[in-house]
């Protein structure tokens, strides 16, 4: 689907997300002010009240705008990265599951109705407490630590969720004839898998991906809330959570990032429908 | 016998993707009270889409109709929509292929018979079960009173059937639309509920329109037969005259063309080269000209039109087979 | 009607399959299973067309997919090229696949619609590494104008832009590419135009002849079976009921079943009367089938015999051969 084809809301997600990704792959070369520079003299600057500032700062003198900026990258890297291995891995399971059937399926199935009982929030919490926290307050966890133990933890969830779709749609595309076909011919399995169910199943999975990537965004930043996401990293997350207690002092500090995280799933979210409404379309026409 | 359903210059068109679909072009048709009328065409002849046209069920937005539908004297292509459903049941009721999805899954067969009754006809619950019992007997389902609280699924293709006939009756219509009622069973089952549609249309007197594919079909089972290609009534005659005395060259291949289990096996058939048309693409002059093997020059830019024998027998030719040839 | 028996086997030198006592059972719980092919026999010689006739749960697909072990067996064999493709494994299996293909039902979804026609056709002849890139380029379009589709205008189209007809064209052009030596043919016209149909089945004629195959039709329609067959297997409820030469089996049907089949066909001809025999009743269920012959349940002539004892197939002479204690005469 060519881009000029895109309805309103569409084309403006699609370059929303484009600036995201600009966002994170070049934050790091914009010139702005430390993210956590402790600027008494910018305290609770207004929303567009300054050039120094555009976006304003927070009760500390932190730069809003650069906070958004670089707070990009860790909050889409654990988003993309949680969702693109979480659906690889969930994906393969799935369709080679769906496609054998049997008792493997049933394993496969059971083992993704276990971990999607378990709510992703939990499942975090618990994982974020007993893989990266020490016991010892004043020792400090290593950020990175963290993010590896975030990253993991969403990557189990969305696991099941993407594999539910990939089995879902294998199943189906299993009983097309083409399939029986290509069996006859004497194609393996895996050849079977490689080329003839995974090229149809794949649509159905990337249009689900889109709408995890936003929910994986905003658990992210519920982790962050929390206590357990990257406190005193840049994130949009860790953003929501600093300012929490300064509502009353600089509110706007709070409305950049919740408008920002916010916009950002919406475009997820509305490319995710798109997807999926194109491939409805496509799939009733065959 | 007069005239129960009349359809003069019915035209119907959809608004697809890829343009402007001509379903049906132009159609002129005659039911009489009691007669069997037999429709006959392949894929794109219209035939489906004239019969739920002349119920009045193309309700889609992208559905545009014109020409008039006459039916027991009511003009119904003018007629307001509560007009048109009062006629439902009543007056016209139709038959569908798939008894599957005709028949709501998970409502019991009792509950979808008798909804018409109580809702058309006023009847109270127990009345209604009477007669829904009693129109079981007449379609010959076996042991009425448990069938009444089966569900469609422990049913077979068959028995199905029978249960959207005994639907479609409940009214006692004056007409039936019967759109290929046996193309999905099997032909041991098909035999049955052809069989059942005579008797029943005798009994009660009703007249019925049979939308098939099938010429083996309509050739045991109606009075007059229409065949339609590309959404035009290319050949109209009584059954026997039609197949003793083909006049369009379509139906003379179409007959040509089916293998036939009363004929010595040859191996090879003979052929309708080229394909079907597509209606969204219609082509000046006569709609079967590619395909025609009689064709000739006037055939490919002049439209024919439906020219009637003395015998009322009409046909849709510039070069008609038999007599006149 | 309950048929079995090996009666009518011919075991010659040209015999190319050989199917014996074949069941394929489906377990449908922990304790019940239901057999849609219930020991059925039968032998297929080079250059023959057997038409396998029934109607909608006599378990003819399923004869058709186990015979290419496309299903498991649950007894009993097959053998092609002279080994029971029943006792091989997997990958022996596979390697003989290519000397037996098959043609399906809906011609539409028996292609993958994400590939274009040039690429389905070339695929058989990919996965077995039948010669170089070019050589296989110039293979599939000989096949696909033998079917009568262009390479050229349509080769680089995709399956769902072609209609019924056409597709199931390129179906069989796909099937020839290997140069089989058995096609089996399952409802290949049921889902076209009545008037595609005759071209379709002329076009399998010209390809049975052009490769000397050895088909197998399986329809559930008398009439464009016997049009196509050399001998015609009629099948109820798993069992075969009568083995005949098509006209022999029209003029004169042995098996009650038959006969009733046979005259349920409505013919395109008012002046001949309608459907002289309405079988009565419904089919029982397979799951529970009735004991010795399973079609004295709607049978004129049953009698307690038919309930004791299964019939097995007998020779009726020409080459005929019914399964029945009281065949008609």
């Amino acid at each position: 689907m060519k881009f000029k084809q895109l309805g309103f809301f569409s084309k403006a997600s699609v370059i929303w997300l484009g600036i995201v990704m600009f966002m994170v792959i070049f934050g790091q070369w914009i010139p702005l002010p430390k993210p956590t520079n402790f600027d008494i003299d910018a305290m609770g600057v207004g929303l567009f009240d300054s050039l120094k500032h555009p976006l304003g700062t927070d009760a500390n003198g932190y730069d809003l705008l650069s906070n958004v900026i670089l707070g990009a990258r860790p909050s889409m890297l654990i988003s993309l990265v949680s969702v693109g291995i979480g659906g690889f891995i969930g994906s393969a399971l799935g369709i080679i599951a769906a496609y054998k059937r049997g008792k493997l399926d049933y394993i496969v199935n059971t083992l993704f109705n276990i971990v999607l009982s378990v709510p992703a929030l939990v499942l975090g919490l618990a994982l974020v407490a007993v893989l990266a926290t020490n016991p010892d307050p004043n020792i400090e966890v290593p950020t990175s630590r963290r993010v590896i133990v975030i990253i993991l933890s969403l990557t189990i969830v969305i696991i099941p969720i993407l594999g539910r779709i990939a089995r879902g749609a294998t199943l189906s595309w299993s009983n097309r004839e083409f399939v029986v076909a290509a069996r006859s011919m004497g194609m393996k399995d895996s050849q079977i898998i490689m080329k003839h169910i995974v090229p149809n199943v794949l649509p159905a999975i990337y249009a689900v991906a889109f709408l995890a990537i936003g929910v994986v965004i905003v658990v992210e930043g519920s982790l962050s809330l929390l206590g357990v996401g990257i406190v005193d990293g840049v994130s949009w997350g860790s953003m929501i959570a600093r300012v929490r207690g300064d509502l009353e002092y600089a509110p706007h500090s709070m409305v950049v990032p919740v408008v920002v995280l916010a916009l950002t799933v919406i475009a997820c979210n509305q490319l995710g429908d798109v997807l999926r409404s194109q491939l409805d379309s496509r799939e009733g026409r065959l | 016998m007069s005239s129960l359903l009349s359809l003069s210059n019915l035209r119907i068109t959809f608004d697809t993707p890829r343009g402007e679909l001509a379903a049906v072009r132009g159609v002129d048709l005659e039911i009489l009270a009691g007669e069997s009328l037999g429709v006959v065409g392949e894929s794109g002849s219209g035939k489906t889409v004239l019969s739920r046209a002349s119920m009045g069920l193309l309700t889609m937005s992208s559905a545009h109709r014109s020409g008039t539908v006459v039916f027991d004297g009511q003009d119904l292509s003018a007629a307001s929509r509560d007009t048109v459903r009062n006629t439902w049941g009543t007056g016209m009721a139709m038959i569908f292929q798939d008894p599957m999805t005709a028949l709501n899954p998970v409502r019991r067969i009792g509950s979808q018979l008798t909804e018409g009754l109580r809702v058309r006809l006023d009847m109270s619950k127990k009345d209604a079960k009477k007669r829904a019992i009693e129109l079981l007997q007449l379609v010959r389902i076996p042991d009425p009173e448990t069938a009444l609280r089966k569900f469609p699924n422990q049913l077979s293709g068959g028995m199905r059937q029978r249960v959207m006939i005994a639907i479609a009756l409940a009214c006692n219509p004056k007409l039936l639309f019967a759109d290929e009622p046996t193309t999905a069973l099997d032909v041991t089952v098909q035999a049955q509920i052809l069989q059942l549609l005579s008797d029943l249309r005798k009994e009660l007197n009703m007249s019925m329109v049979l939308v098939t594919h099938d010429l083996g079909v309509v050739a045991g089972h109606t009075d007059k037969i229409a065949v339609m290609y590309a959404g035009e009534v290319v050949e109209y005659a009584e059954t026997k005259e039609l197949f003793a005395n083909v006049r369009m060259p379509y139906t003379e291949a179409l007959l040509n063309s089916i293998p036939r289990l009363d004929q010595k096996s040859s191996g090879r058939m003979a052929v309708i080269e080229g394909r079907l048309p597509d209606p969204t693409q219609p082509e000046p002059g006569c709609a079967f000209a590619s395909r025609c093997p009689y064709v000739q020059e006037k055939c490919r830019t002049e439209h024919p039109e439906l020219q009637k024998a003395n015998n009322g027998h009409q046909f849709r030719c510039h070069f008609p087979l038999g007599a006149s040839r | 009607m309950a048929g079995t028996g090996k009666a009518h086997l011919r075991n010659t030198e040209d015999t190319v399959l050989s199917v014996e006592d074949l069941v394929v059972e489906f377990s449908l719980s922990k304790k019940t299973a239901v057999q849609a092919v219930s020991g059925i026999s039968f032998d297929l010689v080079q250059g023959e067309t057997l038409s396998i006739v029934g109607e909608s749960g006599c378990g003819k697909s399923t004869l058709g997919k186990a015979i290419l072990s496309l299903l498991p067996a649950t007894s009993g064999s097959v053998i092609f090229g002279g080994r029971d493709m029943t006792k091989l494994d997997k990958e022996a299996v596979r390697n003989l696949r290519p000397q037996m293909q098959m043609i399906f039902q809906d011609p539409i979804s028996s292609l993958d619609p994400r590939y274009t026609v040039k690429q389905l056709v070339a695929e058989p002849l990919e996965i077995w590494s039948r010669g170089n890139a070019e050589e296989q380029a110039s293979k599939v379009e000989e096949l696909l104008d033998s079917v009568g589709i262009d390479p050229a205008i349509a080769g680089d189209r995709k399956a769902y832009e072609f209609s019924g007809g056409q597709c199931q064209r390129i179906s069989i052009a796909r099937s020839l590419a290997l140069e089989p030596k058995l096609l089996i043919c399952d409802e290949p016209v049921s889902a076209l135009d009545v008037s595609i149909q005759a071209q379709i089945l002329n076009l399998l004629q010209d390809m049975k002849e052009r490769y000397g195959l050895t088909m197998v039709f399986i329809s559930h329609d008398l009439s464009v079976v016997k049009a196509v067959s050399t001998r015609i297997l009629v099948m109820y409820l798993g069992k075969i009921c009568e083995i005949a030469t098509p006209d022999s089996l029209y003029d004169s049907p042995k098996h009650h079943y038959t006969h009733a089949l046979v005259g349920s066909v409505p013919i395109p001809d008012p002046t001949k009367k309608v459907a002289q025999v309405i079988l009565e009743g419904e089919p029982p269920s397979p799951v529970d089938p009735p004991s010795g012959c399973r079609f004295r349940t709607r049978c004129p002539a049953a009698t307690e015999l038919c309930a004791a004892e299964e019939p097995q197939l007998r020779d009726v002479g020409g080459g005929n051969y019914v399964a029945c204690h009281h065949p008609r005469s």
